[in-house]
């Protein structure tokens, strides 16, 4: 008998416990972040969709096009990197290099094996399209400019890629 | 006046009649399908049917380096990546024969007790979302969304982190993520108390998951569950005490289990694994000291012909990786072994007698990801 | 000025100026005056619907804001300013959807359950002193007929878990119509013990007999409050006793075969029973449309709303009650405590 009203007690002491947590969270503000108009503010190494940005210096991409990325990518989706060596100049560059931007698993397994740090991760992650051909993308052709905090990061990475390079190779 | 008969005659007793909890069920949590066996409300027999989401990815992963397979371990558990990243490259260091340095020791300690986490946090929401409470899923994930910033911050991915590498880290931590983590160890022990209040000493949720789907102690160890499943039933097996790996002996933390092995205690076990995950996470920002990230690693990774098994402490039991290397740069044979399957594989034992609403919360009280199931 | 005054707080003088006015001017065009009675009744049934609809519509767009508020969330606030809107854009786009008639329902049942469910919710508005002197018609047995007619629902239910050919719904309609059987006699309890403070079944003088805020019947009869609520929130299959819908257990319970015109009227169904028990509380417990300052119809809608908020403070903070607990909970707990609240008031009011 007692136990039936303790039983009760116990209940509805849990029940307002429940109800004061909801009660706490009216004061709360609302945690939304609403999109187009507040973007949200993303970290340094976010892994968005692969470019090939302009070296502002050399006012040309970075990379010699020696496949180390075709190489390490786990699906493929670096398919074709075209080698060209133009005259006077010491090292190759690439004249063509398809990304399949829909099979890519944004790994960053390509960026970390770059000894040139010449392809980098950008920020952009709103990459949907109606079309599966606008996917496969020249990164080249596309002269893409990197800006932000993005940029710096990335010239801080090939500073440390050359130095890297220049005690591998003498 | 017609005599009442005080019982049904003989052939006209209830039917049992099969229900299929088909592959498209809001709470089976994943593609999965579980044919039931029902007499009115009452479950008779239960017999999962996996195989709706199987994407062959260890016949895959026969075809890939050494070190492409990491991003790809991700994604078989998609909720703690970083274990499952773990105890691959655990297995890969076996082989090789090498050491990692302290400093990436603690760093891997971080990153898996931040996913263990996450992890508890999803199934907190998922959970309540079943029983039919709508806000809770709301307030963990507010907590969860802290989590993946710090992790983003560190490894630049929200979900599938590709955290690791063989023999230690390829970046160090940045700078701003260390002060994150003071910030949200400082109140996050009084966020996992009002989630308690919330949901779990509710008197509804008690009523409904105290005494159901009661696992005994053997059955629970024959059948080989591992992880919270099995520690609410008073069996004290836990990886990172038995085996410890990756710098696990040097952290203070107890092993929570429940009396009786009912749901209600599974949900009490994961509960208190969140609050121990804390006391490790704060340990850990004591012991982390300057030094190096990657131990000397060949470029092409090409190990010596053996085989080696290298198991790993995650959200849902034991994460184990079995190699088997022919001396090429390519795996000959990789078995994963996930917790989900062998927990999933316990079900019949412990829903037969009891009816279909408590069939929904038995389920999520095992906490299965299916993709894991099917790999 | 003065008109609009007069008419916001002396209502039911007003109305019954207007009615004798009008009376003398159909007679003087020699008319008979049963007509006049015709054509008023029906003003004021459209009065009544058109004030259900768009409170409907307001009370929809209100649920969502409170359980953004409870979530630390933004609720709708896209569609029309700050997302009044959002209950417009809902309704359109239910109406011009599909409308699907799976094959072998039970064609007549299946067109004619929705109706069953939504047509009883409308006919208890008749008995509701929505303010003084504005009550569409104050029967004699105003208790009662609301009690009756909501029990009228069971066989909407019913029916349209029967008439879907699915065994998910089938289940869904039984355990309601268990429900709604179990919790109407707590509730007719509780009720009991207001009629023997009050001492008529006229909703009219019920709300007269709690003149002044100490006579409130809420604070005479705590737990009755409390039961009635509870028991009203189970009648009208809401959480945490909304296992009929119970999204994750039976894929929306019997309304799971409806679409388009058919599911928005389960859906206005639904929030309306839930103004409906709101209403019928403020009116029994909290003294309906009395109030110091406020004209007494704005006094009605403040109280109906601070209940309907409190309901949903209830439903967006606790999980669902299995099956049988509910079954437990109404026959073993509550209508013994309403039973004991009933004999505890009788002897209370025979001795004092």
């Amino acid at each position: 008998m007692i136990r039936y009203f303790l039983n009760i007690i116990k209940g509805i002491i849990s029940l307002c416990e429940g109800l004061g947590v909801t009660l706490k969270h009216v004061f709360r503000k609302p945690i939304t972040l609403q999109y187009p108009e507040q973007k949200p503010d993303l970290a340094l190494r976010f892994r968005g969709r692969l470019v090939m940005p302009l070296d502002s210096e050399k006012n040309d991409n970075r990379c010699t096009a020696c496949m180390m990325c075709a190489k390490v990518c786990p699906n493929a989706s670096i398919m074709e990197i075209e080698k060209v060596v133009e005259d006077g100049k010491p090292k190759p560059k690439a004249k063509k290099y398809i990304y399949n931007l829909g099979t890519c698993i944004f790994c960053n397994l390509c960026v970390e094996v770059c000894p040139f740090a010449a392809i980098v991760m950008s920020d952009d992650f709103a990459t949907a399209d109606y079309n599966k051909d606008n996917l496969i993308i020249d990164l080249v052709a596309e002269k893409y400019q990197i800006s932000g905090k993005k940029a710096n990061w990335w010239k801080s990475k090939f500073k440390e890629e050359i130095t890297k390079e220049q005690k591998v190779n003498g | 006046m017609a005599d009442i008969p005080l019982q049904l005659e003989k052939g006209r007793e209830t039917d049992e009649y099969i229900l299929s909890m088909g592959p498209q069920h809001p709470s089976t949590h994943g593609v999965l399908r579980v044919v039931l066996k029902l007499d009115g409300e009452v479950v008779k027999d239960a017999i999962p049917d996996v195989g709706y989401i199987h994407t062959g990815i260890e016949k895959l992963l026969e075809n890939r380096k050494y070190d492409q397979i990491i991003p790809y371990t991700d994604r078989t558990d998609y909720l703690s990546a970083v274990n499952n990243n773990l105890a691959y490259c655990l297995a890969v260091e076996k082989l090789l024969g090498i050491e990692v340095p302290e400093r990436a020791k603690i760093i891997r300690v971080i990153l898996a007790e931040l996913n263990r986490i996450m992890s508890h946090l999803l199934w907190y929401s998922a959970y309540g979302m079943d029983m039919g409470a709508l806000t809770p899923i709301i307030y963990a994930f507010r907590e969860r969304e802290e989590i993946i910033d710090m992790m983003e911050a560190m490894t630049g991915g929200r979900l599938t982190h590709n955290a690791l590498r063989i023999g230690g880290f390829k970046y160090d931590l940045p700078s701003d993520f260390i002060p994150k983590l003071k910030k949200f160890i400082s109140h996050f022990n009084d966020r996992v108390d009002e989630y308690e209040a919330l949901l779990i000493n509710n008197v509804i949720f008690t009523s409904r998951t105290k005494g159901i789907g009661i696992l005994k102690k053997e059955i629970g160890i024959n059948y080989g569950v591992t992880g919270p499943s099995l520690r609410g039933s008073d069996v004290v097996y836990d990886l990172r005490k038995i085996e410890p790996y990756s710098g696990y002996e040097k952290f203070d933390f107890q092993v929570c289990t429940g009396k009786n092995g009912d749901t209600w205690d599974r949900c009490i076990v994961r509960m208190n694994e969140m609050r121990e995950s804390l006391k490790i996470l704060t340990q850990s920002i004591d012991l982390l000291k300057e030094g190096e990230i990657m131990a000397k690693v060949p470029k092409i990774i090409k190990p010596a012909p053996g085989e080696v098994y290298a198991a790993v402490e995650g959200p849902r039991g034991e994460v184990g990786v079995y190699i088997v290397s022919d001396g090429s740069e390519k795996p000959y044979r990789i078995k994963l072994r996930s917790p989900s399957f062998s927990n999933l594989s316990v079900l019949k034992e412990i829903v037969v007698g009891y009816k279909i609403a408590d069939i929904v919360a038995i389920m999520g009280s095992l906490d299965l990801v299916i993709p894991e199931i099917d790999r | 000025m003065e008109l609009i005054k007069e008419l916001l707080f002396n209502t039911d003088k007003k109305l019954a100026e207007f009615y004798l006015w009008a009376k003398n001017l159909w007679l003087s065009f020699g008319l008979h005056p049963v007509f006049l009675d015709i054509i008023i009744q029906l003003l004021v049934v459209i009065a009544v619907a058109a004030f259900l609809v768009f409170n409907a519509l307001f009370i929809i767009y209100y649920d969502r804001k409170v359980a953004a508020k409870f979530q630390v969330r933004y609720g709708p606030n896209r569609v029309g300013y700050k997302g009044i809107l959002q209950t417009v854009a809902d309704t359109i786009k239910l109406l011009i959807k599909e409308d699907i008639n799976p094959d072998k329902v039970d064609k007549v049942i299946f067109v004619l359950a929705p109706f069953l469910v939504f047509i009883p919710a409308f006919m208890v508005f008749l008995v509701i002193p929505f303010g003084k002197g504005l009550i569409p018609a104050d029967l004699n047995i105003g208790i009662l007929y609301v009690l009756a007619i909501t029990g009228l629902s069971v066989i909407g239910i019913l029916s349209a878990g029967w008439a879907s050919n699915n065994k998910y719904s089938l289940i869904g309609g039984l355990r309601s119509a268990a429900q709604i059987v179990s919790y109407e006699i707590p509730m007719v309890l509780a009720i009991l013990a207001i009629l023997i403070l009050a001492g008529s079944l006229k909703m009219g003088d019920i709300v007269n007999a709690q003149s002044s805020i100490s006579k409130w019947f809420i604070f005479l009869q705590p737990v009755g409050f409390l039961i009635f609520l509870i028991a009203g929130n189970a009648e009208i299959n809401r959480a945490p006793f909304d296992l009929p819908e119970a999204e994750s257990e039976l894929v929306s319970g019997f309304i799971t075969e409806y679409s388009a015109l058919k599911f928005a009227f389960f859906f206005l169904a639904e929030y309306t029973n839930l103004f409906l028990t709101s209403a019928i509380a403020t009116t029994l417990f909290l003294g309906g449309w009395q109030g110091p300052f406020l004209p007494s119809f704005v006094w009605f809608i403040i109280k109906v709303y601070l209940v309907v908020t409190f309901l949903m403070w209830i439903r967006w903070t606790f999980p669902r009650i299995r099956v049988d607990q509910l079954m437990e909970f109404s026959w073993k707990y509550l209508i013994p405590i309403a039973f004991l609240n009933l004999i505890i008031t009788a002897i209370v009011v025979k001795i004092v």
